[in-house]
């Protein structure tokens, strides 16, 4: 698995000095940037809702002006994209390579938990969330037994506790539950 | 007297000495450990230490962006994975090296003469910033807009696939820093009349999301990736190699101190042209270029080093960032209400000397604890992506939340997060977004006076950038700088035989 994802791993990772252009269209690639130019077209609209052009200095002019550059500057990614080859034979095994390359199911898994921990975290508060959270994606992401697991969250959750509201006396949620480490809820 | 006095505040208070060191030691793990980055841990450090007094938050987040600098080396040594760009040349000799048994040997050579760089680099923010703080004076506003210009279109153009695609990056990072009340006249921009965007977006939480959540969303990919184990005896360098190696260590230092300083260009670039410099000049290496030189594991290291204290000068100078790092650093002193820029320097003078003292005392740090604790710091590096990368989901997270606790900042978190994962994906960078968001109400503020003091007229505006020395110059710099991307001129420029292609 990891094989395969390497490619767009290490592009993904963008650590290349002065990286150069793929041969192939990366799947997915050609979407991405037409909502890209989408967005900005919009934010160009948007812009120019501010102030029109009433004026040389209004506030409006700095937005138009950045909005402007992303529509160009997406048309012409988008035109360069455009001459290479596409990622796939059909637009289904495009997706397909979409799926496999950029959101695996071990994105979409770990994005799920991620949502369901920030929305959870204003009821649970962040000491019930945060374990949770860090519990569930141990047990998907790390293969060792659950105890090893359950035995790190434990540490790590108190660890961050006690780091946050000692040293760094920051205010996490408590929650509307109210559950938090005894003599720490300061 | 008095400066002496605030170049040693750090070394002198217990508590600022113990962040520094606590700084630089976390820096080197932060940098060493593949999948974080100095600029995620800037960046959540930022919303954490931004109640505690300037001086003990800056402490610890120069001594982190010291030892992260540095930390990337360790990795490139024994791994062949760059912890952190800068450290790409450093992987070409080192991990050779490290190959043939001798990490411990590379290693220790790379701690002496990347301190040797960095006190070049403090050296030279020392001597340089305050006559560029007052030759900065002088400076107009469009002088300024010219300058952010600058800056983001360098960092567009040398770190992403395409100059198109840093042009997109760095205006969505302005326009994300356009949100919320316009500063000059309280009107509302991309609000939508919702009360939650009036603040607009805090440029930490997009840090966070831009720099965290991404990079944890990129890693993912390689949870897999098997940890390698490796053995290191020997660290303290032998005092004939530090001696053979001391000119080039203060040429690259040299060379490190000048791209550090430039805009837009930082740690990476001076290290690559540090490398290429050492390949250059060294008439009889121990060993061929690429199969382990000892100068081609010292050049990239003093120079990356050195761009540190050089990056520091126009930061604090103009008020520009050279790259992602120091623009994380500028987030850190805007949120404590200090201004960068030529007034830093005659209104805060102790921050400044305070600023310069601690880098030196990271550097200090550096050569203690890159000297030091190996042991145990193979064993951490092994640490699995795994466990590493709920943990910055979390950090993530408690930062967002905490810079002005606000759950809405969480969710703008999670955004930014996905979209830098696609960015990313797609063969954008990221660095010339936080660069936007950071630069963006700057820029906008500074063309809208010089606009205003050209009473509106645009044939006014354009000949105000020609006819003063200094915007003259800097719109020739950025005039060059877009030629040199018309791709017809790049093929001209690309058909000159590579300087290292021996």
């Amino acid at each position: 698995m990891s094989e395969t994802n390497a490619p767009v791993a290490d592009a993904a990772a963008g650590d290349q000095p002065d990286g150069h252009s793929q041969c192939r269209r990366r799947p997915g690639e050609g979407v991405f940037l037409l909502v890209a130019l989408g967005f900005a077209g919009w934010a160009l609209v948007e812009a120019y809702g501010i102030a029109g052009f009433t004026s040389l200095s209004s506030p409006g002019v700095f937005p138009m002006l950045a909005a402007a550059s992303m529509v160009a500057s997406s048309l012409f990614v988008l035109l360069d994209v455009r001459r290479r080859p596409p990622a796939g034979a059909s637009g289904w095994a495009i997706a397909a390579q979409f799926v496999r390359h950029v959101v695996p199911t071990r994105h979409v898994v770990v994005l799920a938990l991620i949502v369901a921990y920030l929305v959870a975290m204003p009821a649970l508060g962040f000491l019930a969330s945060s374990a949770a959270f860090l519990l569930l994606a141990f047990l998907y992401l790390w293969r060792r037994p659950w105890w090893q697991a359950l035995l790190l969250t434990i540490t790590l959750t108190v660890a961050v506790q006690v780091v946050f509201r000692v040293v760094f006396q920051v205010v996490l949620p408590t929650g509307s539950l109210g559950l938090t480490l005894p003599g720490l809820s300061f | 007297m008095e400066v002496v006095a605030q170049l040693a505040t750090a070394w002198l208070d217990p508590w600022l000495l113990a962040l520094t060191g606590i700084g630089t030691l976390a820096g080197i793990y932060v940098g060493a450990i593949p999948g974080l980055s100095v600029t995620m841990a800037a960046s959540i450090l930022i919303s954490f230490t931004f109640k505690w007094e300037v001086d003990a938050a800056l402490a610890l987040i120069s001594g982190v962006f010291v030892g992260g600098v540095y930390g990337g080396a360790r990795t490139a040594i024994l791994l062949n994975i760059p912890g952190a760009p800068s450290a790409i040349a450093t992987a070409i000799d080192g991990y050779p090296m490290a190959q043939r048994g001798e990490a411990g040997e590379a290693i220790g050579l790379t701690t002496t003469m990347s301190v040797i760089g960095g006190m070049v680099g403090v050296a030279a923010l020392a001597a340089f910033a305050p006559a560029l703080a007052s030759f900065a004076l002088q400076f107009q506003s469009r002088d300024y807009l010219l300058l952010g210009l600058i800056g983001i279109l360098l960092v567009g153009s040398l770190s992403g696939e395409s100059f198109a695609k840093g042009v997109f990056a760095g205006a969505l990072g302005v326009l994300i820093g356009m949100v919320g009340l316009d500063p000059m006249t309280a009107e509302g921009r991309f609000t939508f009349g919702t009360v939650t965007l009036m603040g607009g977006i805090h440029y930490v939480v997009a840090m966070i999301g831009f720099f965290g959540v991404a990079e944890a969303l990129v890693q993912l990919h390689s949870v897999d990736r098997a940890a390698v184990k490796q053995r290191i005896d020997r660290v303290i360098p032998r005092l004939r190699d530090v001696r053979r190696q001391l000119g080039l260590t203060l040429r690259a230092s040299g060379i490190g101190t000048v791209i550090g300083a430039l805009p837009g260009t930082g740690g990476d670039i001076a290290a690559l042209m540090a490398y290429d410099h050492a390949r250059r000049t060294t008439r009889h290496p121990e060993r061929p270029f690429g199969q382990g030189a000892k100068e081609g594991l010292v050049a990239p290291e003093a120079a990356n080093s050195a761009a540190v204290g050089g990056a520091f000068i126009p930061m604090l100078t103009l008020g520009i960032p050279g790259d992602a790092v120091t623009a994380v650093i500028i987030g850190a002193l805007f949120i404590h209400g200090l201004k960068p820029g030529p007034l830093l320097l005659t209104d805060t003078p102790d921050l400044f000397w305070f600023l310069v003292g601690n880098l030196a005392l990271a550097n200090l740090f550096l050569l203690v604890f890159g000297l030091s604790g190996i042991r145990l710091f193979t064993k951490i590096i092994e640490c699995p992506r795994a466990v590493l990368i709920p943990i910055i989901i979390v950090l993530s997270a408690v930062g967002a939340y905490a810079i002005q606790n606000n759950p809405v900042d969480v969710y703008w978190m999670l955004a930014f997060g996905v979209i830098g994962y696609f960015l990313k994906v797609y063969g954008f960078q990221v660095g010339p977004v936080i660069l936007g968001v950071i630069l963006g109400p700057m820029m906008d503020a500074n063309y809208r006076r010089a606009m205003i003091g050209a009473r509106g007229d645009v044939g006014t505006f354009l000949v105000d950038f020609v006819t003063h020395p200094i915007s003259l110059a800097l719109s020739t710099a950025l005039l060059l700088l877009l030629i040199a991307q018309i791709p017809g001129w790049r093929r001209v420029f690309h058909r000159r035989p590579p300087a290292d292609s021996g």
